[in-house]
């Protein structure tokens, strides 16, 4: 029996460093604040990532940094989506497979998500190509999303 | 604990040893230590391991005692991997007696141990070696012997080597060497694999009572150490790697019985190194199972970065120290009851700092790559930033820093646990800087910023720009908390920025809430700066949802109307306009099609719905639509409000000038008192932009046409007279508005200037007007009247259209205030619809011109009349009549011109006043449009329509009649016009074609226009008329007139009269006319028709008025109805006093006075008999 991992924020980062969704699983603003922040410094890592020349096939960039308290998770998607899990810290192993397991299913989410062709309504129309600005134009009101997030959080043990 | 080279023993002879040989052989042996590359080919392991070098510490074999003295596993190389024996034997006998069995005791002794190796060494002694030359055979029988004896395997482990003088040479040992390697090797890998089994073995135990962590732990780090002292440092890793694997397992079974309390903490734990292995007895602990899981923990970790500082892996050591230190340090706040109060912040914060240093110490010996120095500094920062992190959890509890993020977030308590309030000397603290800090508050500061510096100068090394600012952020709380606000504000008023090109709104906005509050607090006067900040703030509030949002207030609404309120206050306060473009918090959406005309006055009304982003009402005091139109026409649409609710507000905007069109949206603005916020629509930069970024696309308004607002058209006028300087009809309706002022300016981008000093009224003049320079202005107008004006105009280029811009402002007598402006432009045709060709036919004192009337485009053209007339002072001089009399209209197209003809009769010769051809038409289409409109405004009159209709009536009828071409050939044949049967708007289809009918039946005698075109004066210096005339009667001699006209026969002679009168009525002064002229006549020779015999040709003098006769013979060649040749007049280029007045050839009109006649010639009667012989039989 693996330990029960502590899911406490997902953030999906469009490839031009936009936020998409931060999602904090959390009440407090100052937690979901903490967050926002992790979530913006860990772009800083995933730059360093990218350019250090790993593997590109290699979607699962694994532990970006661990600090205040939470253990950040890093993924970049082909079209270079990033994800950023933030795990409550414990003193226990975690498996890569769990969180690579986690990532895939927001993976799917994003993709499900973005597939909606309404999201085009409201966007020019010659930025058919560009998904993620499809997300941003959407994002406030993104019911749907944020549901699905919602539930891969809470499956990944998330407090909502 | 282990040392670094591999034991080998040595045996030999006890004199050999005792000898100087001994020593020479033992320091040659040394010096080829240490070993190089032994590649080591592991049956556990995938690929070959390459171990760099070992060191051989060289021993006697009795030194070394029997090994599982200690029940504590060693590493596999603190036993001798390999026993040498060297041999010195030059004697087959002595062998056979005494060495053999000193090796044979040896032998026996060694190759009981177990995981060891054995060889035997054979010296050649250089001194026996010339007494062996003749026993070459027995002396290698020595070694040949040995290697019999002891050689019971495959392996070869007999060496020799040869004893030299240069006996360093590392080509003697090469042999030794290479046995060596393959000695320890082999011991090695058995030892190893040994070792391994044994591990495994204790780790399938683990289920077994009695199985023992520590024990194992010892066990297998055995191992681990001997890969390290062979200098394999990753399969030591892999060995911790795995020890750490299997406690995580012991922790998750919660088995912990194998070690003391969690932690048993010294006096100095939280303050010494954490990556040294040697500052506690820890494998003495471990053995004792006594060692807490913190010391064990903390050991594990040092073993493991030791092992990675090794290998230069010193990020990897900053990365797991890190990770270490968060995990951990937060397993230990857990069992905060034994752990005291500030340990753990205080072992984190010491422990980070520690393994900063101790890694930047390994680093200094490693030449690391450019990235790898960055992840470096980046790592480091981790590691200070965590040290700033404990810093944040001890000054929260010792309340130097306030309970609230960024201070409270990144501790591992709670927030009641930080709640709590802490006395600096409740701490059990030992390290110095920390415990003089915590005593004091701004010491406490000082170290805070110290490392936080530290962290950030890190992180910018490391180009971690994100981590960097957010440090920013943490100091500026800080520099809020302690009260420097200039410097909170200056940094929080910079961060935005940063944030702000990601669309990180929460992030952003939450930095500009910051900086507004730091405003508040340092009562600066709300200027620019922070209006700046908070329409900022505003932005990214209404770019991001609710809960999105990380500002905490109480109550949103109300704080945020507090900060409009503020803000309008503010904006009262502003000296001049403040622009802010771009907002987002209100947004205009443009109703395109509700648009109408005020109707009551000139303007139009534009729909539009405002949609107030914020949670509040704004007091904005003006919305405005500015359209632009050709010709950078602008139309500014306004209203005034007291504020907008949140939410869509639906206004209608007012733009009092009478423009209408298509106008493209250009930008919008909603004032608050001095604070315009502004939004641009047009695309500036044009090509510059990329089109996908093309935000929006253009928004396209069409104004409607307000048929009763101010007008003003230009064309050219009725009357248009060819040789004066060009006129423009410039018309003015005041449609309702009856006009105080107005004044009109006309301009034109083609380069014309009007002349509007000379200016000509025209039609009644109802007004007062004065004419300026470049302007007219007119006072105090009646409403539905037209004025206009003839202005002349210079052109520069000859261009078939004129561009004019009318600008008229104007203010009416409702509205004094307002001054309107309708701004124009209009493309004026100034080419001719006609164009007229004009010949003329000299007969004697007559004239005949002929006036050719031809369109110039593919319009109809209906011709009323034409007349010319002589312009000037005597026009008795000259008789002209016209011929047609009463004519109807005449219809010009493109295809048939129309002629005109008159006849002139000068009384005195050539004409001294100047002639004037006058048309009056109308061009087809204005005449139908007329007509419509005419009928239309009966219909009004019969109230069949709303007066107020009838433009666009007419407007709408027009379109249908343009629509289609059907209609035109009928018109112009029956002057009835029938309405196509297309759409005609609703309240016409009925009555409108019969009102058409009707009207088109009686005469129109409007819109008549007038060209007059300036007609040179004919002039012709002498008209010729030749006449060759037969008599009636030509054979007879006598003068008696025949009765009937005598027959005339082809082939007949025929008597003729060639006559030609000149005259030089039209030739000019009357001078002239006494004058002769040296003239040359020619028959024109019609070989065909007629032989001439006679006068053919001939010069004669003429004068004025008089016929010069000359008789010729004309024969007829053949029957017919023949015209007589022509006869040509030709000037003959003479001078004296035939020339007339000047030396050019007077110009000379013949025309053949007999030209229509024609002679009957009959053919000759009478026979005639022709014999012909036909050939074939002559006759005798």
């Amino acid at each position: 029996m693996p330990p029960q991992l502590r899911l406490n924020a997902v953030a999906f980062i469009s490839p031009q460093s936009h936020p998409i969704l931060i999602r904090a699983f959390s009440q407090s603003k100052d937690e979901q604040l903490k967050y926002h922040y992790l979530a913006h410094t860990s772009l800083d890592v995933f730059e360093e990532r990218v350019n250090s020349g790993a593997k590109a096939t290699e979607s699962y960039l694994g532990l970006l940094f661990s600090m205040e308290g939470a253990a950040v998770y890093g993924y970049i998607t082909p079209v270079k989506v990033k994800i950023v899990l933030a795990l409550a810290l414990s003193d226990a192993v975690v498996r890569d497979a769990d969180i690579t397991t986690i990532f895939r299913a927001l993976h799917m989410a994003y993709y499900q998500s973005v597939a909606n062709p309404f999201l085009k309504l409201h966007t020019a129309l010659d930025t058919s190509g560009d998904h993620t600005s499809l997300m941003l134009a959407g994002s406030p009101k993104w019911k749907g999303f944020r549901r699905r997030v919602d539930e891969i959080g809470r499956a990944a043990g998330a407090p909502i | 604990m282990s040392s670094d080279s591999v034991l080998v023993t040595y045996a030999a002879p006890s004199t050999f040893l005792s000898s100087d040989h001994w020593k020479q052989f033992q320091s040659a042996f040394l010096a080829q230590l240490p070993l190089q590359n032994i590649h080591w080919k592991s049956s556990s392991r995938p690929s070959i391991r390459t171990i760099q070098q070992v060191n051989i510490k060289l021993v006697p074999i009795d030194s070394v005692r029997d090994e599982q003295t200690t029940q504590i596993p060693l590493t596999v190389i603190e036993r001798p991997l390999l026993n040498l024996y060297i041999v010195v034997c030059e004697d087959n006998e002595a062998y056979k007696n005494v060495v053999r069995k000193q090796i044979k005791d040896w032998h026996s002794s060694v190759i009981q141990r177990k995981g060891q190796e054995w060889l035997i060494l054979y010296m050649d002694r250089p001194d026996t070696k010339a007494a062996a030359t003749s026993f070459f055979q027995v002396k290698a029988s020595v070694l040949d012997k040995i290697k019999a004896d002891f050689n019971v395997d495959k392996r070869d482990r007999c060496v020799q080597v040869a004893w030299s003088p240069n006996f360093d040479n590392p080509a003697t040992w090469a042999d030794v060497i290479t046995k060596v390697k393959e000695g320890i090797l082999s011991a090695f890998d058995a030892s190893v694999t040994q070792r391994e089994e044994e591990v495994k073995r204790s780790e399938n135990q683990r289920q077994m009572p009695g199985w023992n962590f520590c024990t194992f732990f010892i066990l297998k780090e055995s191992l681990a150490s001997s890969f390290e002292a062979v200098g394999l440092y990753e399969d030591a890793i892999v060995q911790y790697d795995e020890l750490e694997a299997s406690f995580y397992q012991v922790l998750r079974e919660k088995n912990l019985s194998w070690f003391g309390t969690l932690i048993s903490p010294g006096p100095n734990d939280d303050s010494i190194p954490l990556l040294s292995t040697t500052k506690k007895p820890y494998r003495d602990l471990i053995l004792a199972n006594t060692i807490s899981v913190f010391d064990f923990r903390v050991y594990l970790v040092a073993r493991q970065c030791t092992l990675l500082g090794k290998m230069g892996k010193v990020v990897d050591v900053g990365r797991k120290s890190s990770a270490f230190l968060s995990a951990f340090g937060k397993r230990l706040l857990e069992a905060k009851e034994t752990v005291p109060l500030g340990f753990v912040e205080s072992w984190i914060y010491s422990s980070a700092l520690s393994v900063v240093e101790q890694c930047d110490e390994w680093a200094l010996d490693l030449q690391l790559e450019e990235s790898h120095v960055a992840t470096f500094d980046a790592t480091k920062g981790e590691l200070l930033e965590l040290a700033r992190h404990q810093l944040d959890t001890l000054g929260v509890q010792l309340q130097y820093l306030p309970l609230k993020s960024p201070f409270s977030t990144s501790s591992f308590l709670s927030p009641e646990q930080l709640s709590r309030h802490a006395d600096a000397s409740d701490y059990v603290i030992s390290r110095p800087d920390l415990v003089s800090s915590l005593k004091d508050k701004e010491t406490f500061y000082d170290l805070y910023i110290k490392v936080t510096n530290r962290a950030i100068e890190r992180y910018a090394k490391a180009r971690r720009r994100k981590f960097a600012l957010k440090l920013h952020g943490s100091l500026a709380a800080l520099d809020v908390h302690r009260g420097r606000l200039p410097a909170a504000l200056q940094t929080f008023t910079s961060l935005p920025a940063h944030y702000a090109p990601h669309e990180w709104t929460s992030l952003e906005s939450l930095a500009l809430s910051e900086a507004m509050a730091t405003h508040a607090r340092l009562e600066k006067a709300k200027d620019t700066e922070w209006i700046h900040i908070l329409l900022a703030f505003l932005k990214t509030y209404v770019g991001s949802s609710e809960d999105e949002l990380l500002i905490q207030t109480e109550n949103n609404t109300s704080y945020m109307q507090t900060l409009i309120d503020a803000l309008r206050h503010a904006a009262e306060g502003l000296d001049t306009d403040l622009l802010h473009a771009d907002n987002d918090m209100l947004s205009v959406r443009i109703h395109c099609n509700d648009i109408e005309n005020a109707e009551t006055q000139d303007g139009s009304y534009l729909g539009i719905a405002v949609t107030n982003h914020l949670p509040c009402d704004i007091p904005a005091d003006e919305v405005s639509v500015i359209l632009t139109g050709p010709e950078s026409e602008k139309l500014r649409y306004s209203t005034k409000i007291a504020s907008l609710a949140s939410g869509i507000t639906t206004l209608k905007l007012f733009c009092p000038m009478p423009s209408n069109g298509t106008h493209a949206l250009d930008s919008t603005e909603i004032r608050i008192s001095r604070l315009l916020l502004q939004r641009q629509y047009r695309p500036n930069g044009g090509s510059t932009q990329k089109p996908r970024l093309l935000k929006y696309l253009p928004v396209l308004v069409h104004v409607p046409k307000d048929f009763r607002s101010l007008n003003v058209s230009a064309r050219q006028p009725d009357s248009i007279e060819l040789g004066k300087p060009p006129r423009l009809l410039i018309s003015m309706s005041t449609g309702r508005n009856s006009l105080s002022n107005a004044k009109l300016r006309l301009s034109s981008s083609s380069g014309a200037h009007f002349d509007c000093k000379s200016a000509i009224p025209q039609g009644d003049v109802i007004s007062t007007f004065e004419l300026q320079e470049d302007s007219i202005t007119l006072k105090d107008t009646e409403k539905d009247v037209v004025v206009s004006f003839l202005i002349p105009y210079t052109e520069a280029p000859a261009f078939q259209a004129l561009t004019v811009v009318m600008d008229v402002e104007y203010v009416t007598a409702s509205e004094p205030d307002l001054t309107r402006t309708l701004h124009t432009a209009r493309l004026v045709p100034t080419s001719l619809p006609v164009a007229v060709n004009v010949q003329d036919f000299f007969r004697g004192p007559r004239l005949f011109s002929q006036f050719t009337v031809s369109t110039t485009s593919h319009q109809f053209v209906r011709i009323q009349s034409a007349q010319l007339s002589v312009v000037g002072d005597n026009p008795d001089d000259v008789a002209i009549e016209g011929c047609g009399g009463t004519r109807n209209i005449v219809t010009v197209t493109p295809v048939q011109p129309g002629n005109f003809l008159f006849r002139l009769i000068s009384k005195h010769g050539l004409l001294q006043d100047p002639l004037r051809f006058t048309i009056t038409y109308r061009m087809l289409r204005d005449e139908v449009e007329l007509l419509v409109k005419h009928a239309i405004d009966d219909l009004a009159r019969e109230n069949q329509v709303n007066a107020s209709d009838v433009p666009s009536l007419v407007d709408a009828s027009l379109s249908v009649l343009q629509a289609d071409s059907s209609w035109i050939e009928p018109y112009v044949v029956t002057r009835v016009l029938r309405i196509p049967d297309v759409d005609v708007p609703d309240e016409l289809s009925g009555r409108l074609p019969m009102v058409l009918e009707e009207k088109s039946k009686e005469p129109l005698d409007e819109g008549w226009r007038e060209i007059c075109i300036p007609v040179d004066i004919p002039r012709m210096n002498i008209i010729a008329g030749a006449r060759i005339r037969i008599p009636p009667d030509p054979f007879s001699k006598g003068g008696s007139q025949p009765t009937k006209p005598v027959p005339l026969y082809a082939g007949q002679p025929i008597p003729a009269e060639l006559t030609i009168s000149t005259s030089f009525h039209w030739g000019g002064g009357k001078e002239s006319k006494d004058k002769a002229y040296r003239m040359r006549f020619d028959v024109e020779e019609l070989i065909k028709e007629w032989l001439v015999s006679g006068r053919k040709r001939g010069d004669f003098a003429a004068k004025d008025g008089e016929t010069y006769t000359v008789p010729i013979t004309l024969i007829a060649l053949h029957h017919g109805e023949l015209a007589l040749p022509k006869v040509s007049v030709t000037p003959l280029p003479l001078g004296g006093e035939f020339a007339m007045g000047s030396l050019a050839l007077p110009s000379t009109e013949t025309y053949q006075m007999h030209g229509a006649e024609k002679v009957l010639v009959l053919p000759r009667g009478g026979r005639s008999t022709f014999i012909l012989d036909m050939g074939t039989d002559p006759a005798p």
